[in-house]
C-alpha cells in the first residue's frame, strides 16, 4: 500500500515540475460555441497557423486554453462540420477569446479540410467518437434514431443481436460497460426489453466510446465507457422540434433562459405500440399495455463570467402488463448538477453532485394473491474535477469521485402472500485520480494517469460464508454503517502515439480497471429484472489488463481514414453461474455464482470516409474471447457467450442532392458461443409404464460448446428534406430494417417433433422480418 | 406525399411484421456418450414401487431409448429396516415386494449395473392433501385451466410437485412449488406456464397428483424445467440427488389425487 502512496506523490512532483518549469507566458482561454444555437462545441481544436505542436482541443464543456509567448499569432479553430475560424491575437496580457462558430453552408461541396487529423495525433486508442447527424442518417429499426445501435456498427463493439441493446465491447459483458448521461450512470440502457435504447437522440450533443484505455477520470467498468453528452439548449432563439414516427412521437423545445446568459431544453418521447395492439382480435394482445416514454430537461445558466451551473436530468418509464392481472414497470432516473469554475485561465473546475436510479416494478393479482416486487438500485454520487492546462505540452487533470451505492434487493409485499422485506445493501466507491496529457516531442504524444479506487463494503445486508460447493455455513451479520472490508485498487494507465510522417501513426498503450457492481443475468436476452449486486466478501472486484498497438493512416488529404487496433486482455474474478442456478428468486445470490479469469483478445480494421457527398465506413473484427471458471468444463478454457469470430459492419450515407439522402448498413457476424444438447433421455414424471406425451430431456455435456448460426442484414433509408418555409423546415424519412427479410437466430429451442414423437429437432424463433418504417421530422 | 395517409397502412405492416417467425433448422450438435438414466420413487401408496433404468441416446435418433436390463436394485427403508431387492418385471422396470411408503421415513436406494454403482437417498415429508380440483377459463385469454386447491401447513419448508394426467396420458409439464411466499396459506394457484403443447378442452379427463417432496428432489426438478429453457444462458443437466454420476433422481414422497372433468 504504502508504495502506492510513494508513488501518488512521485507522480505529483512530476506534475509539479511541469508547472513550475513553464516560463513566463500568456494565456488565451475561452469557450468555443455554434454560432446560431449556442450550443459549447467538445473537442474542437484550437492551434497556431504554421506550427503544428502549439495547439489545443476544447474539453466536454467547450472550454480550451492555450499558453504561448508574446508574439502575434494568428489561431485557427476547427471543428467538423463548420467553418474554419482565423483569429488574430496578440497575447501580451491573459486573453479571454470566446469563438462563435458558423455551421458549413452545405455539405454538399467537397471541403477542404485544413486540420490535421486529431486521431492521427492524439495518444489516445481505442477511442470513437460518433457524430449526431450520422447517428441520424443510419437507419435502424422502425426509425427509430439510436446511439446505441449505431455504436454496434463500430469495429470492436459488438450488438447482442436482434432486439437488444446490450453491446459486447472487446470481449467484455454487456454490464462491463460504463454508460454515462450527463456524468450520471445509466444502470439500465434500455426500453421495451432492449428493442430501444433510453437515449433519444434528439437530446443528445456528444457521443464517445472509449473501448481501449480510457482516461483516468472514468472508472469502474472493464470494458468501455460510453460517455454521452445532453444539449445545452439553445441560449439564442426559442425552437420546437419534433417527430412523429411509426411507433413513437417526439418533442423538444429549447431557447434562452436570458439571451447569451443561458438556456432551457426539454425533450420527450413516447412509444405508442400499444395502441396498435388495441386492434388486434386477440383478446390477450387486446389487453397487453406496453409503451415506454422519457423525458430530458436540462438548464444552464451563467452565473458570472467565470461560473455556469447546469442542472440536466433523464426520467424514463417502460410499462408493460396483462389488464390488471399483471403488470411490470422499470425505468432510469438521473440528475446531474454541475457547477463549472474558471479558477484561473488556466484552471478549469468541474464540481457535481450525481443521482442515479434504476427501479422495477412487478404486480401480479390473481388466484387470490396480489403482490407487489419492488427492486432498487440508486447511487448519490460527488465529483470534483480539475483540469490544469499547464502548458501547450501539458494538460492535466485530477479529482475524486464518491459514490454511495444502496441496493434493494426485491421487497415483496402485498395481500395472500409472505412479504420479504430482505435489509438494503449499502456500499462504498470511492476514486482519487491524476491524468497528464503530454506533447513530449514532435514526434510523441503520451497520456499517463493513475486511478486510485477503493470500495467499501458497509454492513446492514447479509454477508455468508460459503464451503467449497457453495453451501451457505452460516450467515454474518453486521451493524448497520459499519465498514465490512475495504477492496482497494490501483489503477495505472498510459496510452502513447508516435507520429510516423504526417498523415500516419502508432499507438500503443495498457490499462488495469476494476469493477465492484455486477450485473446477474442468466437469460439470453436482457430483463429489466436483471439483478445488479455489489461486491463483497465473496464475490470479489473484477479487474483488467488490457494492452493494445494500433495503426492510424490519414488518406487522400484526410478524406479517408483507416486504423488496424489489437488488443490483449486478461480478465479476473469473472463470474458465470453454476449448473441450475436459480437467480430468480430472493435466496442469497453468492452461492449461485462460480468465479475464474477471462481472456479477450482480437484485431479490428476500420476504413472511414470523412468528408464529401458519400461518408461512411467499413469494419471488420476478428475476435476471441474466453473463460476459465471454478467449477465450469472440468476447470478449463471455454468459449464465453458473447465470443464471437467475426464481425463485419458496412455503413454508408450518400447525399444525392439538396433534398434526397440515402443510407444503408449491412452486418454480418458469426454466431456466439451457446450451450446446445448433445443428447437426450426420458423421464417419464414418476410413472413408469404409462402413456407419457412429449417426455424426452436434453443431455447437456460442456458449457458454451455449441454455436448459434450467423447472422446477416441489410438495412436502407432515405430521406427526404420537405419544401423549407420562413422558419419551418421538415423532413420525411423511410425505412426498411433488414431488407431481405433473412430470418436471424433470436433463439432456438429443442424439443419433440410435434409431427412425429418419435424424433426430436431444432426450432429456431426469429424477431424481425422486413420492418419498414416512416417518420416525419419538423423544427421551427 | 402526406404522412397521414400512410398511418393506417403502415399500421398494418407493422402488425404484421413484428410477429415473430419460426423455422426448423438444422444445428451441428456435439455427441455424448451414453449415460445411465435412474428414476426411482416411493409412495405413501400401496406398492409396487418402480425404478426404472435406461441410457441416454444421442439428439438426432429417435425417441427409443435403450433399457438397462440384469442390475442389482435395493432399497432400504432405513427408519423401519426393511430391505427390499427389487425384480425387473418388464426390461429396465424393477419392483420393490415388500416396502410400504410411509411419511418421516428415511429410504435408500442401491443400483448396481456391470460397471457401475449408484445410492441416493430421501426423507419421505409429510402429506398435504388436495382439498379439491376444479377448472376455469384463463383470465389471460380463452385457455382453460386446472385449478388445484390445497392448504399449505404452519411449518415452513413444504416443497410440492404436481403432475398432470390428461386423458391418461402423464403430461411431461413440471409445475413445482415451494412455500417461500405463500406459508400456511390455502392455495388456488392454476397449473399453467410450460405446457403451451397439451393444453386442456372441455370433456378432457384430467387427474392431478399433489407430491410432497424433500428440498432436493425439489431442486432436481427446478433444474430439469430450467435444462429445457431456451432462454436460460447456461442451461445444464438437473443436479442428481444420486451418487456415482447417472442422470436422474430417486424420490420418496406423498401423492395426493384428484380428478376432474373439463368444463
Amino acid at each position: 500500500m504504502s508504495n502506492y502512496i510513494k508513488a501518488v506523490i512521485a507522480f505529483l512532483a512530476l506534475v509539479y515540475s511541469i508547472h513550475a518549469g513553464a516560463q513566463t507566458k500568456y494565456t488565451v482561454s475561452g469557450t468555443i460555441r455554434d454560432k446560431k444555437n449556442g450550443e459549447t462545441l467538445i473537442g474542437a481544436t484550437i492551434r497556431v497557423a504554421n506550427n503544428a505542436t502549439l495547439g489545443t482541443t476544447t474539453n466536454e464543456y467547450g472550454f480550451y486554453s492555450l499558453t504561448l509567448p508574446t508574439g502575434n499569432y494568428k489561431l485557427l479553430v476547427d471543428y467538423a462540420g463548420y467553418q474554419e475560424q482565423e483569429i488574430n491575437v496578440t497575447p501580451d496580457k491573459h486573453t479571454g477569446m470566446d469563438v462563435s462558430m458558423p455551421a458549413q453552408e452545405t455539405q454538399l461541396k467537397e471541403v477542404t479540410v485544413s486540420s490535421k487529423a486529431n486521431k492521427i495525433t492524439s495518444a489516445q486508442t481505442g477511442m470513437d467518437k460518433l457524430d449526431i447527424k450520422e447517428i441520424n442518417m443510419v437507419p435502424v429499426i422502425f426509425g427509430e434514431k439510436d446511439v446505441l445501435k449505431t455504436i454496434q456498427l463500430l469495429p470492436g463493439v459488438q450488438s447482442a443481436g436482434d432486439g437488444s441493446s446490450g453491446f459486447y465491447v472487446r470481449g467484455g459483458a454487456a454490464d462491463q460497460n460504463l454508460i454515462l448521461l450527463d456524468d450520471a450512470l445509466v444502470y439500465n440502457p434500455s426500453h421495451l426489453l432492449g428493442f430501444f435504447s433510453t437515449f433519444n437522440s434528439d437530446a443528445i450533443k456528444d457521443v464517445t466510446i472509449y473501448k481501449g484505455t480510457a482516461p483516468a477520470q472514468y472508472g469502474g467498468r472493464l470494458s468501455s465507457v460510453l460517455d454521452v453528452k445532453m444539449n445545452d439548449g439553445n441560449d439564442q432563439d426559442y425552437h420546437i422540434s419534433g417527430g412523429i414516427g411509426l411507433i413513437s412521437s417526439k418533442l423538444d423545445v429549447e431557447g434562452p433562459l436570458v439571451k447569451d446568459e443561458g438556456s432551457f431544453l426539454i425533450t420527450a418521447r413516447r412509444t405508442y405500440a400499444d395502441l396498435f395492439l388495441k386492434l388486434s382480435n386477440d383478446t390477450t394482445t387486446k389487453k397487453t399495455k406496453l409503451y415506454f416514454y422519457d423525458l430530458n430537461a436540462k438548464l444552464n445558466y451563467k452565473l458570472s463570467k467565470k461560473d455556469r451551473l447546469y442542472l440536466s436530468g433523464y426520467f424514463g418509464q417502460d410499462d408493460l402488463g396483462l389488464g390488471s392481472i399483471f403488470g411490470i414497470n422499470w425505468g432510469n432516473a438521473t440528475g446531474t448538477l454541475r457547477w463549472n469554475h474558471l479558477i484561473t485561465d488556466k484552471l478549469f473546475s468541474n464540481l457535481s453532485l450525481i443521482y442515479s436510479d434504476y427501479s422495477y416494478n412487478i404486480n401480479v393479482n390473481a388466484s387470490g394473491i396480489s403482490a407487489n416486487i419492488r427492486s432498487e438500485i440508486r447511487d448519490w454520487n460527488v465529483k470534483e474535477e480539475l483540469e490544469l492546462f499547464a502548458n501547450p505540452n501539458n494538460s492535466i487533470r485530477f479529482g475524486f469521485s464518491s459514490v454511495y451505492h444502496t441496493i434493494t434487493p426485491g421487497e415483496v409485499s402485498g395481500s395472500g402472500i409472505t412479504a420479504i422485506n430482505q435489509p438494503d445493501n449499502h456500499t462504498w466507491e470511492n476514486a482519487i485520480y491524476i491524468t497528464n496529457s503530454w506533447k513530449a516531442s514532435k514526434k510523441w504524444n503520451v497520456d499517463y494517469g493513475i486511478r486510485l479506487s477503493a470500495f467499501s463494503v458497509l454492513g446492514g445486508s447479509n454477508l455468508y460464508n460459503l464451503d467449497a460447493n457453495g453451501n451457505i455455513l452460516d450467515t454474518l451479520h453486521y451493524s448497520s454503517g459499519q465498514i465490512v472490508k475495504t477492496y482497494v485498487i490501483p489503477e495505472p494507465r498510459i496510452s502513447a502515439s508516435y507520429i510516423l510522417n504526417e498523415v500516419s501513426s502508432i499507438k500503443g498503450s495498457y490499462d488495469h480497471n476494476s469493477q465492484y457492481l455486477h450485473l446477474i443475468s442468466n437469460s439470453i436476452s436482457s430483463n429489466p429484472t436483471d439483478k445488479w449486486v455489489a461486491s463483497n466478501n465473496i464475490i470479489k472486484p473484477e479487474q483488467s489488463d488490457q494492452v493494445s498497438i494500433g495503426y492510424f493512416r490519414s488518406l487522400q488529404n484526410d478524406h479517408y481514414e483507416f486504423s488496424a487496433e489489437t488488443y490483449y486482455k486478461y480478465m479476473q474474478h469473472e463470474i458465470d453461474y453454476r449448473d441450475d442456478a436459480n437467480i430468480v428468486n430472493n435466496n442469497a445470490i453468492e452461492p449461485e455464482l462460480l468465479f475464474g479469469n477471462g481472456r479477450a483478445y482480437g484485431l479490428e480494421l476500420n476504413m472511414r470516409k470523412k468528408y464529401g457527398k458519400f461518408t461512411g465506413w467499413l469494419s471488420y473484427t476478428l475476435s476471441r474471447t474466453e473463460l476459465k471458471i471454478d467449477g465450469i468444463n472440468n476447470d478449463t478454457w471455454y468459449s464465453a457467450s458473447q465470443d464471437r469470430r467475426h464481425n463485419l459492419s458496412v455503413v454508408g450515407i450518400y447525399q444525392i442532392s439538396p433534398k434526397w439522402t440515402v443510407s444503408s448498413d449491412f452486418v454480418y457476424y458469426s454466431g456466439n458461443a451457446v450451450t446446445f444438447p448433445s443428447g437426450k433421455y426420458t423421464l417419464n414424471n414418476g410413472f413408469p409404464g404409462t402413456a407419457s406425451v412429449n417426455n424426452n430431456y436434453l443431455l447437456y455435456t460442456d458449457r458454451n460448446g455449441g454455436r448459434m448460426p450467423s447472422y446477416n442484414r441489410l438495412d436502407i433509408s432515405a430521406t427526404k428534406q420537405l419544401k423549407k418555409h420562413k422558419k419551418f423546415s421538415s423532413e420525411v424519412t423511410f425505412g426498411v430494417y433488414n431488407v431481405y427479410g433473412h430470418e436471424n437466430p433470436y433463439i432456438i429451442q429443442f424439443r419433440t417433433d410435434p409431427n412425429d414423437p418419435n424424433r426430436t429437432q431444432a426450432l429456431q424463433t426469429s424477431l424481425f422480418r422486413w420492418v419498414p418504417s416512416i417518420a416525419y421530422n419538423f423544427k421551427f | 406525399m402526406k404522412p397521414s395517409t400512410y398511418f393506417p397502412f403502415s399500421a398494418f405492416i407493422l402488425l404484421l411484421s413484428f410477429s415473430s417467425c419460426q423455422k426448423v433448422i438444422k444445428v451441428n450438435l456435439n455427441n455424448a456418450a451414453s449415460q445411465y438414466v435412474i428414476e426411482a420413487n416411493v409412495t405413501d401408496q400401496p406398492g409396487p414401487y418402480t425404478v426404472t433404468i435406461t441410457k441416454s441416446v444421442n439428439f438426432d435418433q429417435d425417441n427409443t431409448y435403450p433399457t438397462v436390463s440384469g442390475a442389482t436394485v435395493v432399497i432400504t427403508d432405513n427408519t423401519a429396516n426393511v430391505t427390499d431387492t427389487l425384480k425387473e418385471a418388464t426390461p429396465g422396470n424393477y419392483n420393490t415386494s415388500v416396502l410400504t411408503g410411509v411419511s418421516g421415513h428415511k429410504y435408500s436406494l442401491y443400483v448396481n449395473t456391470a460397471s457401475n454403482t449408484f445410492t441416493s437417498s430421501s426423507t419421505m415429508p409429510s402429506a398435504v392433501p388436495l382439498d379439491s380440483l376444479y377448472t376455469q377459463l384463463s383470465p389471460f385469454g380463452s385457455r382453460r385451466e386446472v385449478v388445484p386447491v390445497y392448504t399449505d401447513p404452519v411449518a415452513k419448508g413444504n416443497n410440492y410437485h404436481f403432475v398432470e394426467v390428461k386423458n391418461d396420458s402423464v403430461l411431461s409439464a413440471i409445475y413445482i412449488r415451494n412455500d417461500n411466499l405463500v406459508n400456511g396459506r390455502q392455495i388456488s394457484e392454476p397449473l399453467n406456464g410450460s405446457d403451451g403443447g397439451s393444453p386442456v378442452l372441455p370433456g378432457d379427463v384430467v387427474v392431478v397428483y399433489l407430491e410432497c417432496i424433500d428440498s432436493a428432489v425439489y431442486q432436481y426438478f427446478y433444474g430439469l424445467q430450467q435444462s429445457g429453457n431456451a432462454n436460460s444462458a447456461s442451461p445444464a443437466n438437473p443436479v442428481s440427488n444420486i451418487t456415482g454420476g447417472c442422470l436422474g433422481y430417486f424420490s420418496a414422497h406423498t401423492a395426493s389425487a384428484k380428478s376432474v372433468v373439463v368444463q
